[in-house]
C-alpha cells in the first residue's frame, strides 16, 4: 500500500508564508525589521529629564511615569516596574538577532565570504549600539574609576534557547562595545544596502559616541574625524522653515509638514526609530523646556508650535513622518567634535566646529557666531545646542549622567508645577534606571542584579 | 466455512464405572438433553454414543422419575425428541428419527394456511414486515395494506414478526390471525448498534463510553444547528465540550465523523488563524448522533481522539415502498434592544451635572477660557457637556442650561427605541426539507433537499442556503456492495458591517437616529472634530466626514456565497461470511466567496481617502488613495481527500466465542488557501478601477490629517496551510457467551505538524476495555433487572495544533520604508514537537429495570493529559520576552462522573410518559506547567496562559475586595493583607475566584404524549462556574484624541450606578465607588482597575433555561389515509423560553434577556 519512503514524502512539506532561514538573503531582511531590531524606546530616561510633556492622565495611569516626572526619589521604582518594559524588551530582542545573524550567516547557503562578513560586522555595530542603550539606562555611566567594579547589564551572545549570560562589570561591556566595533570595522564599507544597515560612518560615529562617554577625548576626537570623511553634510534647517513658512505660522492652524529625518536624512550615518516604528508626530514640548532653545532656532520653529487644549498648554508637534531618534547622525558627530576639541583644549576649534552646526540652524536674523574663554564655558554652549539637537535621544541623557559627575558641569534641575517646586540633585539614583519585573523575575540561565535600590 | 466443520465431528461420552445403580431417579427441569444424558450413565453406568449436531435440535427435558427402569426413563425422555436410541452392549446408540410414511401423512394434516394483518400500535398497518415461522427458512413479507398470507405451515409453529424500528413479536399460528400489532422500540438500552465510523457495534459488546441522541428525541425540536442537538441531550457535552477542557494550547473541539468519515470544516482567517467549523449537512438526514468519550471508544481515532468523537449517521431508505418525507417550519422571534438594566437619559444628565460639579477647572478666573477651548477642540462630544460648557464659555444662560438639561434628561431610553425602530426588525427564519428514499434488495437510493431563509434582527443581516443529499448504495451480487454519496450546500450571507449601536461617534440614551421632521439624523463632523481638523479638512477640500448612521447601515454589506461538497464512494466485499474488506475514498471541497464593495458615499470610503491626502509645502493636495469605491473580494478553498481501506472481521464460533476485528490504514491531506484582493475606485457597472501607486501610500509624506496606515494586505494578501496524515490502525473485540467483553485497539499516526523524533512518532496510541454483562449469567436471577452491565476501559487519545511547526521559522514581509523583504523569527526550533496525550479510564454501569421501564447508564471517568502543548516563557534577556512559546510540557487532569437516567412513567396505549434526566460533573485541574506570569496584570488578563498548577485551567483570578475607603474609592487587599488603593502588582495578592467551565452540567426532559398529541419540554442546567461581571456600575475610560490622554467615558452602563458612593459613610453601605472624573486629582487607571479586578465582581455564572417546549399534534390516521398521506403532523415550539440565573448581571451577561423564539412547523410523510 505504502512504503516507508514514500510515507516520509508524503510527509515531509515545508508550510508555505513561513520560510525556514538558509539563504544570506534570508537572513539579511532581519536587519530591515524594524519592528523587531530597529527601534530604541527610552520613556523613562525622557520623563526624567522633563523634556516631553506628559498628561496629568497619563501620569496618573502610570505610576512609574509620576516617579521620574516628579523625581520621587522616595519611589520604589523597583516595584512599579513590574511589566515587560520596552526598553529592556526590544534591546534584547535586536541583540538576540544580532546573535542569530553573527551565528547563522557565516554558514548561510549563497553570497560571498565578503557580503556575508559584511552582514556580520552590521550585525555586531548593531549589537554594541543596544549595548550602549542598556548601559547607560539600566546602569551607572561609565567612571574609569569604579567602571571595573560597578555591574553594567547582562551579556548575551547567543540566540540559543537557554544560553547562559553574566552580568558584566561596565568597563568589560564598553571593552566589549569596542572590540565588535572594531571587529567590524574591516568588512564594512562606505556605503550600505539601506539606512537601516551602519555602515563604516555609523561605526566610527558610534565609536566616538562610546569614547566621549568613557572620556577617552583623543580616541573619541579620532574617531568622529574618521567619520565626517564618510558623511559631513548638515540639513539647513533655516531653509526648511521658509519653505513651510506660511503653513506653520497660520494661527490656530496645526498642518503636519512631512519630516526631513526620516530614512533619506542627509545627516543620516545609520537610522533607527525611536519608540515609534511607523509614521507619525514627535512628542509634544513641555513650555519651560522650550525656553531652553536658542532665540530664533528653526529646527525648533519647524517641529513644534505652542497649543492649548483644555487645561494643558504645550508646544504640539507640526511635522509627521519618521524621525531618527535611535541612529547615528553627523549632528551628534560635529558635536563630539566639538566637546573633544574643547576638552583637549582646542576652544576656539570646538567653537568653529559648534558654529557650523548652528548656521544651518539659527535664522540669519539671530545668528552670530559664538565663542568661549574657556573649556568649560565652551562645553555648557556645545551642550545646550547638543540637548536641543538630540533632544528625546539616548545622547542627551547619557551626556547629563556623565556631566553629572563632574563639578564643572553638575547642574541640579528644578520646575514648578502646581505650586509645587520639585529638584533634581545630579547625584541622585534616579539617573539609573532599575531593571524591569518581567526580566528580574525571569533571568534564564544567569543571574540579574539591580544597579539601583529602588 | 470449512473452519466450522471440525466442530462436527462426533464425541463420545465415554463414562466408566464400578458400581451402577439399577433404578433410576431423576428430576429436571428445562434441562439440556446431554445433561440427562450425564446423569443417567452417572447412575447406569451405560455409555451413551451421540454427534454433536443431533444435539442441536433436540429439546429441552421436563422428567421426574424416581426408582424407574432405565428403559422406561429414556422412552420418557425421548418422548418430544426429534431422535430415537436403542441399548446395545451396555451403550445407547442415538439417531436421527426417521419420519414414516404415517408421521409424514399426518404432519400434512397438521399444516396449516394462515393469514393475518400487521400493523402498528394505533393499528395502522405496517407494509413490508417480515412474518417468518420460527425454526425455518420460510417467510413473507405484508403486503401494502399490512396483509400477509403464509401456507402449509405446522400447525403448532410459532410465526415471529419483525420490523424496522419496532419490537419483535412470536406469536403462535392460526389460520386467521387478525390484527398483529407491533410496539415501537423506544429509549437508549433498545438500540441495536452503536456506530463509531469504522464499524456498527451491537451496544450490548461495547466496553467503551458512548451517548447516543435517540431519532424520537430529534423529532421534538426545530432543526437549527448541529449544537443545539446535542446541548442536554448527551451527558457530558456542555458548550461545544466533551467532558472539559483537553488542550491548552491545541485544538479543544470534538472531531466530527458523518457516515463512517471524519469531516474536518476548517477555515483560515485573514491574519491566518484557524478556526474549526461544525460540518455541514443536512440535519434532516440525521438518523443517529453517538458520542464517543472514552478511550474505548474513541482512540481509534488516533492522534485527534482526545477530545471526544461525534458520529453521525444519515439515513438509509427501508424497503418496501418509497418513503417520502416533508417538512417546514417558520420561526418568528421579537426585536429588542435591551435596556431596562441601563443607565436612562436622566441618570446620564445626572452623571454630567456631577462631572460639572467635580471639575475644578470650570471655577475661577481660567474657566471661561478652558470651557471655550473644549469645545473649540471638541473634548467633549455629548450634547449635556456640550450645554454646560456652552454656559461657562459664556454662549448659554443658566435658564437655558437648565432647559437643554431637563429636555434632554426627559428622553428616557430615546437612542434604543430608535435603534429598535429604524435598524431593527424582527427576525424570521424559514426552513424547508424534502427526503425521500426507497430501496429493494439491489439498490437504495435516498435523496433530500434543505432550504433556508433566515432574517436576522439587524436589518440587513440575513443568509440562505441549499443542501442536496444524495446517496445510493448498489448490491451487485452477494458479496459486494457499493455506496455512493454526495452531499451539495450551497450558500448566500449578507452581513451588516455597520452597527447603530456603535455609530463610530459616541452616543448617549438621549441622542436621536432621526431628527424631529423625520429625516435621518447626522452626526457632523463639526460635531465632533476639533476646529483645526475642520479647518484642515475645509481649507484642503478634503471629503466630508459627517456620519449618517442609518444611511451607513445599508452600505459595505458583506455578501458571501459559500459552495461546500463532500463525495464518497465505498466498496464493500464480503470475502467470507466472517470476513469483509471495506475501501473509502471522500473527497471535500469548500469555495467561500466573500465580497465587501465600500460605497463611494460612505463614511469608511470617505474618511479612507481624507487619511491618505497629503500636502507637500505650499504644493496642491494630493488625494493619494483616489476617491471612489473600494472593493474587497475574498476567495477560500479548502479540499481535502481522505483514503481508507480496512479488513473487518465478525466471527462467532462455538457459539459462545465472538470476535470482531478490524485492520486498516488512512492517509488524510488537508488543503487550505486563502487570498484576499482590493481593488480602489472600483466601477462595479464597468468594473474598472485604478492603479495604485502603493509604495507611496505606505509611506506618505506630509498627510493632511496625520495619515492612515496602508500596507501589503491592503493590496492583497495569501496564506495556505497543509495538513497531512498517515495512520495504521486495528482492533479486536472478543466476547464469551456475550457475557464477558474484551476490547483492544492500536494506532499509529504520522504528521507533518510534528516533529522528527522518533521518541514520539512510533508511540501507539492505544485502548483496553472490559465488560461484563452481569444479567445474561445464568446465577444472576433476578426477575425485575433487565440489563445490568458493568464496563471498564483504559486508553489514550491524542489531540494536536495544526499551527504549530517543529523548525525555526521566519516570516517574511515587504519593507515598504527601505525597500527589499524584512524577516523576524516566528518559532524558534522545537525538533521534541508531538502530538498531546490524554490517557482515559472509564468505569460504567447500564441497567434496565421493571420491563425496561427505567434504564440509564452511569459512568466515572479519570483523563489525564500529558505533553499538553503549554506555555513556557521566554526568556527576555534571550531576546524573547514577549513571546511564550509552547512545548509539549503541560499536564492536566479532569475526571467526573455522568449519570443518564430515562423512566417511562406512564405506559398505556393512550398515554406514555417519559422523562429523563442527565446530569455530568466536571473537574478539571492543571497539574504541571512551568510557566508563571512575569508581570501580574497577565495573570488576571491572560488566567489561560499562565495556568497556575492546582487549580482549573479555564480560571479567573481576581484581587480581594476590601471594600470603599472613607473618599469611596475601591479598595483591595494586598499580599500582605492591607487595604490598597491601587493594583498591588504581585502575583501573590492575586487570588483564584472559581473557574468558567460549570463543574455540573445537565438536562431534565420530558415526553408527554396523549393519544395524537405530544408535548415535551428540555430544561438544561449547568453550575458550579464563574464569571467576570463586564456590565459594572461604574463609567469607564477612553483614550481622548482631541484632549490627548485618556478621560472619563460617560456612556450608559449599569443603572446601579445611581446606588454610588456619594456622601461619606456611603462605603457602609455601598460597593459601587465614587465617581472619578479624568478632572479629578483620584483619576487613576489602577483605581478602576482593581474594582473590575476585584473577586465581588466575579459573579455565580449557574443558570437553568428553558431550551425547548414541543407541543405536536398528529391527524388521526384515518383521515391522513384519505388524502394518500401516511402521517401528518403539526408541532409547535417555544426556544429559549426563559433563562434562570443567580443574579440579573450573570442574566444579562448569559443572554438571558434575549426574547424566546417561536416555531410553527408542518411534516408530512407519504
Amino acid at each position: 500500500m505504502f512504503s516507508l519512503s514514500s510515507c516520509k514524502k508524503f510527509l515531509d512539506i515545508i508550510p508555505k508564508g513561513d520560510k525556514i532561514p538558509t539563504t544570506l538573503t534570508d537572513y539579511e531582511a532581519m536587519i530591515r525589521d524594524e519592528y523587531g531590531n530597529q527601534r530604541t524606546t527610552i520613556t523613562q530616561a525622557i520623563l526624567l529629564l522633563n523634556d516631553k510633556f506628559e498628561t496629568s492622565a497619563n501620569l496618573n495611569y502610570y505610576p512609574l511615569y509620576t516617579a521620574n516626572y516628579f523625581w520621587n526619589e522616595a519611589a520604589d521604582r523597583i516595584a512599579l516596574n513590574n511589566s515587560d518594559e520596552t526598553t529592556y524588551y526590544n534591546a534584547y530582542t535586536a541583540i538576540s538577532t544580532s546573535n542569530l545573524l553573527i551565528e547563522h550567516v557565516p554558514e548561510s547557503t549563497d553570497g560571498t565570504p565578503e557580503a556575508k562578513a559584511e552582514v556580520v560586522a552590521q550585525a555586531k555595530v548593531l549589537r554594541a549600539l543596544n549595548y550602549y542603550v542598556l548601559a547607560n539606562y539600566y546602569a551607572d555611566t561609565y567612571e574609569e574609576s569604579n567602571a571595573a567594579t560597578k555591574l553594567s547589564v547582562p551579556l548575551i551572545l547567543s540566540a540559543d534557547i537557554n544560553a547562559p549570560y553574566t552580568q558584566v562589570t561596565i568597563k568589560e561591556l564598553y571593552d566589549f562595545m569596542l572590540k565588535d566595533i572594531d571587529e567590524a570595522i574591516p568588512s564594512l564599507k562606505a556605503t550600505s544596502a539601506t539606512a537601516l544597515h551602519p555602515n563604516l560612518g555609523a561605526a566610527h560615529a558610534l565609536k566616538a559616541r562610546i569614547f566621549l562617554t568613557m572620556g577617552r577625548y583623543n580616541d573619541a576626537l579620532a574617531s568622529a574625524n574618521q567619520a565626517l570623511t564618510f558623511n559631513d553634510k548638515l540639513f539647513d534647517w533655516t531653509q526648511f522653515y521658509a519653505t513651510y513658512k506660511t503653513q506653520i505660522e497660520q494661527p490656530d492652524v496645526y498642518t503636519n509638514a512631512p519630516s526631513p529625518m526620516g530614512f533619506d536624512f542627509v545627516e543620516n550615518y545609520y537610522f533607527r526609530h525611536g519608540s515609534s516604528y511607523s509614521s507619525g508626530r514627535e512628542s509634544a514640548i513641555r513650555t519651560d523646556r522650550a525656553t531652553r532653545f536658542e532665540t530664533g532656532d528653526a529646527r525648533f520653529a519647524s517641529r513644534w508650535k505652542l497649543r492649548t487644549v483644555a487645561a494643558d498648554t504645550y508646544f504640539t508637534s507640526i511635522t509627521i513622518g519618521f524621525f531618527n531618534y535611535g541612529g547615528l547622525t553627523t549632528t551628534e558627530v560635529y558635536l563630539v567634535k566639538a566637546e573633544c576639541q574643547a576638552r583637549l583644549h582646542d576652544v576656539p576649534g570646538a567653537m568653529n566646529t559648534l558654529n557650523a552646526v548652528r548656521v544651518k540652524r539659527i535664522f540669519p536674523a539671530n545668528y552670530t557666531a559664538l565663542s568661549a574663554a574657556n573649556t568649560v564655558d565652551a562645553v555648557k554652549l556645545i551642550q545646550r545646542t547638543k540637548s536641543n539637537e538630540l533632544i528625546n535621544n539616548i545622547t542627551t541623557f547619557a551626556d547629563r549622567r556623565r556631566l553629572n559627575k563632574d563639578p564643572n558641569y553638575a547642574t541640579t534641575m528644578t520646575k514648578t508645577e502646581n505650586n509645587q517646586n520639585y529638584s533634581l540633585s545630579p547625584s541622585s539614583h534616579l539617573w539609573t534606571m532599575p531593571f524591569p519585573q518581567g526580566a528580574f523575575k525571569n533571568p534564564g540561565n544567569g543571574t540579574i542584579t539591580q544597579n539601583v535600590d529602588k | 466455512m470449512k473452519l466450522t466443520t471440525f466442530l462436527l465431528l462426533a464425541f463420545i461420552i465415554p463414562v466408566s464405572a464400578s458400581t451402577y445403580a439399577q433404578k433410576i431417579t431423576l428430576s429436571a427441569k428445562n434441562a439440556e438433553l446431554i445433561r440427562i444424558f450425564d446423569q443417567i450413565s452417572d447412575q447406569s453406568g451405560y455409555d451413551f454414543i451421540v454427534t454433536a449436531s443431533m444435539l442441536r435440535n433436540a429439546n429441552k427435558v421436563n422428567i421426574n422419575v424416581k426408582n424407574a427402569a432405565l428403559q422406561s426413563v429414556l422412552e420418557e425422555v425421548f418422548k418430544n425428541q426429534p431422535l430415537e436410541f436403542s441399548i446395545e452392549n451396555k451403550s445407547v446408540l442415538i439417531k436421527k428419527k426417521s419420519p414414516d410414511f404415517i408421521d409424514d401423512l399426518i404432519n400434512r394434516f397438521q399444516e396449516i394456511n394462515v393469514r393475518g394483518k400487521v400493523v402498528d400500535e394505533k393499528e395502522l398497518p405496517l407494509p413490508g414486515a417480515t412474518i417468518r415461522v420460527k425454526g425455518t427458512k420460510k417467510q413473507v413479507l405484508s403486503n401494502s395494506d399490512g396483509i400477509f398470507n403464509l401456507s402449509n405451515v405446522d400447525d403448532d409453529a410459532v410465526l415471529v414478526i419483525s420490523f424496522l424500528g419496532y419490537q419483535n413479536k412470536e406469536v403462535a399460528v392460526g389460520e386467521n390471525m387478525g390484527l398483529i400489532k407491533l410496539t415501537e422500540q423506544t429509549g437508549q438500552l433498545e438500540e441495536v448498534t452503536v456506530s463509531t465510523g469504522y464499524q456498527n457495534l451491537p451496544k450490548e459488546r461495547v466496553t467503551g463510553s458512548f451517548s447516543s441522541i435517540p431519532a424520537k428525541k430529534l423529532e421534538q425540536q426545530r432543526l437549527s444547528s448541529l449544537s443545539s442537538l446535542l446541548e442536554g441531550r448527551i451527558p457530558g457535552y456542555n458548550n461545544g465540550l466533551i467532558r472539559g477542557t483537553t488542550s491548552m494550547r491545541g485544538g479543544t473541539t470534538p472531531l466530527y465523523v458523518v457516515d463512517g468519515m471524519p469531516v474536518e470544516n476548517t477555515r483560515i482567517s485573514s491574519n491566518g488563524s484557524l478556526t474549526e467549523n461544525i460540518p455541514g449537512l443536512n440535519l434532516e438526514d440525521i438518523e443517529s448522533i453517538t458520542v464517543l468519550k472514552d478511550a474505548a471508544a474513541a482512540s481509534i481515532y488516533g492522534a485527534r481522539a482526545s477530545n471526544g468523537v461525534i458520529v453521525i449517521v444519515t439515513k438509509k431508505p427501508k424497503q418496501g415502498k418509497p418513503q417520502i418525507s416533508v417538512s417546514s417550519t417558520f420561526t418568528l422571534s421579537d426585536n429588542t434592544v435591551y435596556r431596562d438594566n441601563l443607565t436612562s437619559a436622566a441618570d446620564i444628565v445626572d452623571l454630567e451635572r456631577e462631572w460639572e460639579a467635580n471639575n475644578s477647572n470650570l471655577r475661577g478666573t481660567g474657566a471661561a477660557a478652558y470651557a471655550a477651548n473644549i469645545l473649540t477642540n471638541v473634548g467633549y462630544q455629548s450634547q449635556g457637556i456640550k450645554a454646560i460648557l456652552a454656559k461657562y464659555a459664556g454662549t448659554m444662560n443658566q435658564a437655558e442650561l437648565d432647559a437643554k438639561l431637563n429636555q434632554l434628561a426627559s428622553a428616557g431610553y430615546q437612542y434604543y427605541d430608535d435603534v429598535e425602530k429604524y435598524s431593527k426588525r424582527s427576525p424570521f427564519y424559514q426552513q424547508y426539507n424534502v427526503n425521500l428514499g426507497t430501496a429493494n434488495e439491489h439498490n437504495s437510493f435516498y435523496s433530500s433537499l434543505t432550504y433556508r431563509n433566515n432574517k436576522f434582527e439587524d436589518k440587513y443581516n440575513d443568509d440562505e442556503s441549499l443542501g442536496l443529499n444524495i446517496n445510493n448504495t448498489t448490491r451487485f451480487n452477494k458479496w459486494l456492495t457499493l455506496e455512493l454519496s454526495n452531499y451539495f450546500s450551497y450558500s448566500g450571507t449578507t452581513t451588516q458591517t455597520y452597527n447603530t449601536l456603535s455609530p463610530q461617534y459616541s452616543f448617549l440614551p438621549y441622542d436621536r437616529l432621526v431628527n424631529e421632521d423625520g429625516t435621518n439624523f447626522t452626526s457632523t463632523a463639526a460635531s465632533r472634530l476639533s476646529a483645526n481638523t475642520m479647518t484642515l479638512i475645509n481649507n484642503n477640500g478634503l471629503y466630508s466626514q459627517d456620519i449618517t448612521a442609518l444611511d451607513e447601515q445599508g452600505r459595505n454589506l458583506g455578501k458571501s456565497k459559500n459552495f461546500t461538497n463532500r463525495s464518497y464512494a465505498k466498496v464493500n466485499a464480503d470475502l467470507t461470511n466472517w470476513l469483509s474488506y471495506k475501501s473509502t475514498f471522500q473527497y471535500e471541497f469548500n469555495s467561500d466567496r466573500f465580497n465587501t464593495l465600500y460605497d463611494k458615499n460612505s463614511y469608511y470610503v470617505r474618511n479612507r481617502v481624507n487619511s491618505f491626502a497629503t500636502k507637500v509645502g505650499t504644493g496642491p493636495v494630493v488625494f493619494n488613495l483616489p476617491y471612489g469605491n473600494i472593493n474587497y473580494d475574498q476567495n477560500q478553498f479548502t479540499n481535502s481527500y481522505n483514503f481508507r481501506q480496512q479488513l473487518n472481521v465478525d466471527k462467532t464460533f462455538g457459539n459462545k466465542h465472538n470476535l470482531t476485528a478490524i485492520a486498516g490504514t488512512e492517509i488524510r491531506n488537508t488543503k487550505l488557501e486563502y487570498a484576499h484582493d482590493y481593488l480602489y475606485n472600483y466601477d462595479p457597472m464597468v468594473l474598472t478601477f485604478d492603479l495604485l501607486n502603493a509604495k507611496n501610500l505606505a509611506s506618505l509624506q506630509g498627510p493632511v490629517l496625520g495619515g492612515g496606515y496602508f500596507s501589503n494586505s491592503d493590496i492583497a494578501g495569501r496564506s495556505e496551510v497543509v495538513n497531512r496524515f498517515v495512520s495504521f490502525y486495528g482492533n479486536a473485540a472478543y466476547s464469551y457467551d456475550s457475557k464477558y467483553l474484551f476490547t483492544g485497539s492500536l494506532r499509529w499516526d504520522r504528521s507533518n505538524l510534528w516533529g522528527t523524533s522518533s521518541k514520539y512518532q512510533d508511540q501507539p496510541i492505544w485502548s483496553l476495555g472490559a465488560g461484563w454483562n452481569i444479567y445474561k449469567e445464568s446465577f444472576f436471577d433476578v426477575s425485575w433487572v433487565d440489563v445490568l452491565k458493568l464496563r471498564v476501559s483504559q486508553g489514550i487519545g491524542g489531540n494536536i495544533a495544526k499551527d504549530y511547526a517543529p523548525f525555526m521559522t521566519a516570516n517574511y514581509s515587504s519593507n515598504n520604508n527601505v525597500g527589499g523583504l524584512q524577516g523576524s523569527i516566528g518559532t524558534r526550533p522545537n525538533p521534541l514537537l508531538s502530538w498531546e496525550k490524554t490517557t482515559t479510564t472509564n468505569a460504567g454501569v447500564d441497567f434496565a429495570i421493571f420491563g425496561n421501564r427505567i434504564s440509564g447508564s452511569l459512568d466515572y471517568y479519570n483523563k489525564k493529559g500529558k505533553d499538553l502543548l503549554a506555555s513556557t516563557m521566554g526568556v527576555p534577556t534571550e531576546g524573547f520576552g514577549y513571546s511564550t512559546y509552547a512545548i509539549n510540557n503541560g499536564e492536566m487532569t479532569n475526571n467526573g462522573i455522568e449519570l443518564s437516567l430515562s423512566a417511562d412513567v406512564i405506559r398505556t396505549n393512550d398515554l406514555t410518559w417519559n422523562t429523563s434526566l442527565q446530569y455530568a460533573h466536571n473537574k478539571n485541574k492543571v497539574t504541571y506547567v512551568n510557566v508563571e506570569a512575569p508581570v501580574y496584570y497577565l495573570q488576571l488578563d491572560y488566567p489561560q496562559a499562565y495556568p497556575r498548577i492546582g487549580n482549573p485551567y479555564n480560571s479567573i483570578y481576581s484581587y480581594q475586595w476590601a471594600g470603599l475607603n472613607a473618599d469611596g474609592l475601591p479598595q483591595v487587599y494586598n499580599e500582605k493583607g492591607e487595604k490598597v488603593l491601587n493594583s498591588p502588582a504581585t502575583l501573590e495578592s492575586i487570588v483564584y475566584s472559581g473557574s468558567t467551565v460549570p463543574t455540573y452540567s445537565g438536562s431534565f426532559n420530558n415526553l408527554l404524549e396523549y393519544k395524537n398529541f405530544s408535548f415535551s419540554f428540555l430544561l438544561t442546567f449547568e453550575g458550579g462556574h464563574k464569571m467576570r461581571n463586564t456590565f459594572l456600575p461604574v463609567l469607564g475610560s477612553a483614550y481622548n484624541g482631541a484632549l490627548g490622554g485618556y478621560v472619563t467615558q460617560i456612556t450608559a452602563v449599569n443603572n446601579d450606578i445611581v446606588n454610588r458612593w456619594r456622601t461619606a459613610g456611603d462605603e457602609n453601605r455601598t460597593d459601587i465607588p465614587r465617581l472619578v472624573f479624568a478632572e479629578d486629582p483620584a483619576y487613576n487607571s489602577q483605581s478602576a482597575e482593581i474594582y473590575q479586578k476585584a473577586d465581588i465582581n466575579v459573579i455565580d455564572a449557574s443558570n437553568i433555561r428553558m431550551r425547548n417546549i414541543s407541543l405536536a399534534y398528529r391527524l388521526p390516521k384515518p383521515i391522513v389515509k384519505k388524502a394518500g398521506l401516511e402521517n401528518v403532523r403539526f408541532q409547535f415550539n417555544v426556544e429559549n423560553a426563559f433563562t434562570i440565573a443567580a443574579s440579573k448581571e450573570a442574566k444579562y451577561l448569559l443572554n438571558g434577556y434575549r426574547p424566546a423564539n417561536f416555531v410553527w412547523g408542518v411534516y408530512l410523510n407519504f
